[in-house]
């Protein structure tokens, strides 16, 4: 396949957190919002005057001043994140938009709060509550948050528009990038796809942690270079399989996968499009900040929702996915020390195998994969199995 | 009149022996010592043998329980 | 002459008991079982007291209590199929014990009635267990069976009091996990294991994985139509209820609280969620929510809440504050969690009595007490009883912990508007959550507690599997240095003894006192001896 246009760019973009594009939102008099979970809805952030920058800590291996603060027993991301901070990389950050949704990124962001770690006299950090299930009382609940920690501070303090008519424009905008991502990642679901994990991985982390309106061009620019980029005719990959899982920021880590013969077709995790990149839907006689609410915890996939059912139907649309997406596998992953996860994925290693037929590759990395030869292994043997299965079907 | 304090002398004298034997279990830590190395090992041996059913061949029905409707 | 002295002496100590310096209580273990090779001699009165009120009555009372709450055939079916209560049951004297060497007085007898209290209530528990347990009556669904509600044990038993005239609420892990650890460390260990065995990594919360583990080894009774769940205290016990789930199979409300707990927007919806967990139950039982039992519960806990704060008084304020270390945070975390039972209000009346006379007389039952301890976070199950080795070894004194001062919330019942604010945030306030969630102001309410509780240094517990915990150790070291505040880490992984044993908590303290407070033990007996094959 031809390179694509953006794509060196684009992987520049994600080398720090204030990249050239933030640079030039925040020279063009823009704040910049951080956040850290779906939960804290980027289309709210990327109204006019400002724009969301979901944090991430490239290249960070060694997270030394973290580890005093949160110790060497809390998951690396969560260390990755305060590491950065504390060397100065988010002090373009106007205000970091908090959740509680997990025990390490929570403490990272009160350290934010607490420890004048951010170089900005602006900077404040403030906290949202998020419900644990898919119920109206949740709904509820979670809208009343965002009006009252995310809208209302940052019209406060930043005079920013976040009247109805401002947020149907941003919604309107989400829209596009979400469209967009969405035909870009539909590829995948091709026998031959155009794209591979790793690129696909690349264009969606850049419409994370760029602000939308300056990205929206080069995006809409690969699309358009997607819909008729061919394929090599023979297959580079050897099967495909869906990666899902707890935070996952690193494309180094999809490429690593990649490079062991499986296409990653289809990404359900933190920071992944599934979900992340479905439309907001605006039904008759709602708020537009109602259908955010609605929207996110809809489509959440999280393993935090406690309801009986949702907890079991997560395995379901796990293997819908798969079908849909044609995977001939399933990668699941936990970083250390996430214990939603831990606990996901030891029956998702069990149920999706058992009950759904579907192979299953269970593992356990780190933020940063440095040591990246114990994982090969894993995944050339899963391949491998995958492939035996295929023989042994006669496929 | 003899026989009637015989027994109660001898019932005494029986509670005061078990009272005594009582105390020696108690201050010679002899109910521990019997429990740590008599009972608690046949009791582990025993559990160990124990047939229990095997939680990875459980049922994960995914329909079983619906969406729970709420009432307030 | 010297030969009366010493005659005179060795009289003096069988009559008193040996003075606080000489007793050498590390003398009376056998090598690593922590077995005694004789009780601790403490005088005539106190000895016998231990032996008549202590050890007979309640070895007496704890046979009395299997035969109220269910009789001896459900009891010896229970002891045979699980492995949590054979193995734990019979060791519960050297519970007692372990958390009272050393005491003499009002201190061996008020802790010894919460230790009762706490005894007599995990009695109560496990009968109802087995008498309603399918598992232990061929698979029959008795009448108990449909009249018992399964909790996790983070959901406060005071969610049920609408029922509690018609139905009981057994947590699921009260006994089989969290009062286990404690009595008989070896038990969790298979828990914890089994989990493993599955796939589970070994990093998160160790009580989670016990807790999971019980579902997994098949070792839960199946005594219930249907369970109601929590996301209390952490991510773990969100993840648990995933496993729990699937191993029980039943209907399953989940009550999740939420974490931002002192935002004045969240009480709506925390409430929404207690009303239809009561809804559910009604659905679940057929049986009517009865506003009058509620309140009539509520109003007895809140009895017991005055007297907690009576004693905290005492605890802040004087010397006189009878009530051990161990038994003062086992005893209110057990009761606050599993709300108002008779036995409960009993033991208050019994100890009230002991306190007011300790106050009245100024009895000061830790003469040797050098310094006074705040004990944070979490504590290491399998060793509850550090606070009287601590005293005894170093004069220690812990005085208030953390969980101690969870649901501290007196409810109003004259509305039923006051009543349903009020029991929201009592709702939130639970123990290993009140401090931990919520932002790091609240674990930060220490310094607050330390003056309130005229503390003069911190056990600063450090579990090292609490995600929460951890991520906040940094700030916490450069809070003490700033205050200049004595503080100790004690490592730990909760109920697993295997991960840091109890000698190396000794030695991390022992450390401190000799390196950084240059003193001397009091009994050096107790600096150092083998318990690892120890209950």
């Amino acid at each position: 396949m031809r390179d694509l246009k953006h794509l060196i760019y684009f992987e520049d973009l994600l080398q720090e957190a204030n990249n050239a594009l933030v640079k030039q939102a925040k020279e063009s008099g823009k704040r910049a919002l951080g956040y850290t979970c779906y939960f804290i809805p980027e289309v709210l952030l990327d109204l006019e005057g400002c724009f969301g920058v979901r944090l991430r800590a490239p290249r960070c291996t060694s997270p030394d001043i973290a580890t005093y603060y949160m110790s060497g027993r809390t998951c690396h991301y969560g260390r990755s994140l305060l590491e950065r901070a504390l060397e100065g990389g988010y002090n373009f950050l106007d205000a970091q938009l908090a959740t509680e949704t997990c025990t390490v990124t929570c403490r990272f962001q009160e350290h934010l709060q607490m420890m004048d770690v951010i170089q900005n006299p602006d900077f404040f950090c403030e906290f949202t509550d998020v419900p644990f299930k898919k119920t109206q009382n949740s709904i509820e609940h979670y809208e009343k948050q965002l009006r009252a920690h995310v809208l209302n501070p940052i019209h406060e303090r930043f005079g920013i528009d976040t009247s109805d008519e401002a947020l149907l424009r941003a919604i309107e905008r989400h829209n596009e990038l979400c469209a967009l991502i969405s035909e870009i990642g539909d590829h995948r679901k091709e026998d031959n796809p155009n794209i591979t994990g790793y690129e696909f991985h690349v264009i969606q982390l850049v419409s994370l942690v760029c602000p939308k309106e300056l990205i929206l061009p080069y995006i809409r620019e690969t699309a358009e270079e997607l819909r008729t980029r061919e394929p090599d005719p023979k297959p580079w990959f050897r099967c495909k399989v869906l990666l899902t899982g707890s935070e996952n920021d690193d494309p180094g880590f999809t490429q690593l996968i990649e490079s062991c013969g499986a296409m990653v077709v289809a990404d359900r995790y933190c920071y992944g499009s599934l979900p992340g990149r479905e439309q907001i839907e605006l039904r008759e006689g709602e708020s537009p900040l109602t259908a955010v609410a609605r929207h996110y915890i809809a489509t959440s996939e999280c393993p935090r929702y406690m309801e009986q059912h949702v907890m079991r139907e997560r395995k379901k649309h796990l293997a819908d996915w798969a079908k849909e997406y044609k995977a001939d596998g399933i990668i699941v992953e936990s970083n250390k020390f996430c214990e939603y996860w831990s606990y996901e994925r030891t029956i998702d290693t069990i149920v999706l195998g058992r009950d759904f037929g579907i192979p299953v590759c269970s593992i356990e990395k780190e933020y940063i994969n440095s040591a990246s030869g114990q994982l090969r292994t894993r995944f050339q043997a899963f391949v491998e199995s995958i492939e035996i299965k295929q023989i042994q079907e006669g496929k | 009149m003899k026989k009637g304090k015989k027994i109660l002398f001898g019932v005494l004298g029986g509670a005061a022996a078990l009272y005594a034997g009582l105390f020696a279990v108690f201050y010679f830590d002899l109910d521990g010592k019997f429990l740590y190395h008599v009972v608690e090992p046949f009791l582990c041996k025993h559990y160990d043998k124990i047939e229990r059913r095997d939680i990875t061949k459980i049922p994960y029905d995914v329909d079983k329980y619906p969406e729970y409707e709420y009432k307030t | 002459m010297t030969g009366m002295k010493n005659f005179k002496k060795k009289l003096r100590d069988f009559v008193y008991g040996k003075p606080h310096r000489e007793r050498r209580l590390g003398e009376l273990y056998e090598p690593k079982t922590g077995l005694y090779k004789h009780r601790e001699w403490r005088g005539i009165k106190d000895t016998f007291y231990y032996f008549n009120r202590i050890w007979l009555y309640n070895y007496g009372m704890m046979v009395y209590d299997v035969m109220r709450y269910g009789g001896v055939v459900n009891f010896a079916k229970g002891v045979w199929r699980y492995r949590w209560i054979g193995q734990t049951y019979l060791t519960v004297m050297h519970w007692y014990d372990r958390g009272f060497e050393g005491l003499r007085g009002p201190a061996l007898a008020a802790s010894a009635w919460h230790y009762r209290a706490m005894t007599s209530e995990t009695i109560r528990q496990f009968m109802r267990m087995f008498s309603a347990d399918a598992n232990l009556h061929g698979g029959k669904r008795n009448e108990l069976w449909h009249k018992t509600i399964a909790h996790d044990e983070t959901v406060a038993g005071a969610i049920f009091y609408p029922w509690r005239d018609r139905l009981d609420d057994v947590p699921l892990q009260m006994v089989p996990y969290f009062v286990t650890c404690h009595v008989n460390c070896h038990t969790v260990l298979h828990y914890i294991d089994a989990v493993q065995s599955i796939g589970l990594p070994g990093d998160p919360c160790p009580m989670c994985q016990a807790e999971a583990g019980l579902s997994v080894l098949d070792d839960m009774p199946d005594y219930f139509p249907f369970l109601v769940t929590s996301n209390e205290a952490c991510d773990g016990s969100v993840g648990t209820s995933i496993l729990q789930d699937w191993a029980y199979d039943k209907p399953l409300f989940a009550m999740p609280q939420p974490m931002q707990f002192d935002d004045p927007l969240v009480q709506e919806h925390c409430r929404r969620e207690i009303e239809e967990c009561w809804k559910f139950i009604e659905e679940q039982t057929g049986m009517p929510f009865d506003y009058d039992c509620f309140v009539k519960y509520i109003e007895r806990f809140n009895e017991l809440t005055r007297f907690e704060h009576e004693k905290w008084d005492v605890a802040a304020n004087s010397e006189y504050y009878p009530v051990c270390g161990s038994a003062q945070a086992l005893y209110r975390i057990y009761y606050s969690q599993a709300g108002w039972r008779d036995i409960w209000a009993q033991t208050d009346k019994r100890v009230k009595k002991i306190l007011h006379r300790c106050v009245e007389q100024k009895i000061n039952c830790y003469p040797e007490a050098r310094h006074r301890v705040i004990a944070w976070s979490c504590a290491p199950l399998f060793y509850s009883y550090w606070p009287t080795w601590a005293y005894n070894c170093w004069g220690l004194h812990v005085i208030i912990n953390m969980d101690s001062l969870m649901f501290d919330i007196d409810v109003r019942t004259d509305t039923p508007e006051h009543l349903m604010e009020d029991f929201t945030i009592y709702n939130e306030w639970a123990p290993m959550r009140r401090m931990a969630v919520g932002g790091y102001r609240h674990i930060f309410e220490l310094w607050e507690n330390m003056e309130r509780f005229h503390c003069d240094m911190v056990m600063m517990y450090d579990q090292i599997q609490c995600k929460g915990m951890q991520g906040i150790t940094g700030m916490f070291e450069d809070e003490f240095r700033k205050r200049n505040i004595h503080a100790i880490w004690m490592p730990h992984a909760l109920p697993d003894s295997r991960t840091v044993t109890r000698a190396e908590i000794r030695s991390k303290i022992n450390d401190y006192m000799f390196t950084v407070m240059h003193e001397e033990p009091l009994d050096p007996t107790l600096l150092d001896f083998d318990d690892s094959q120890g209950w």
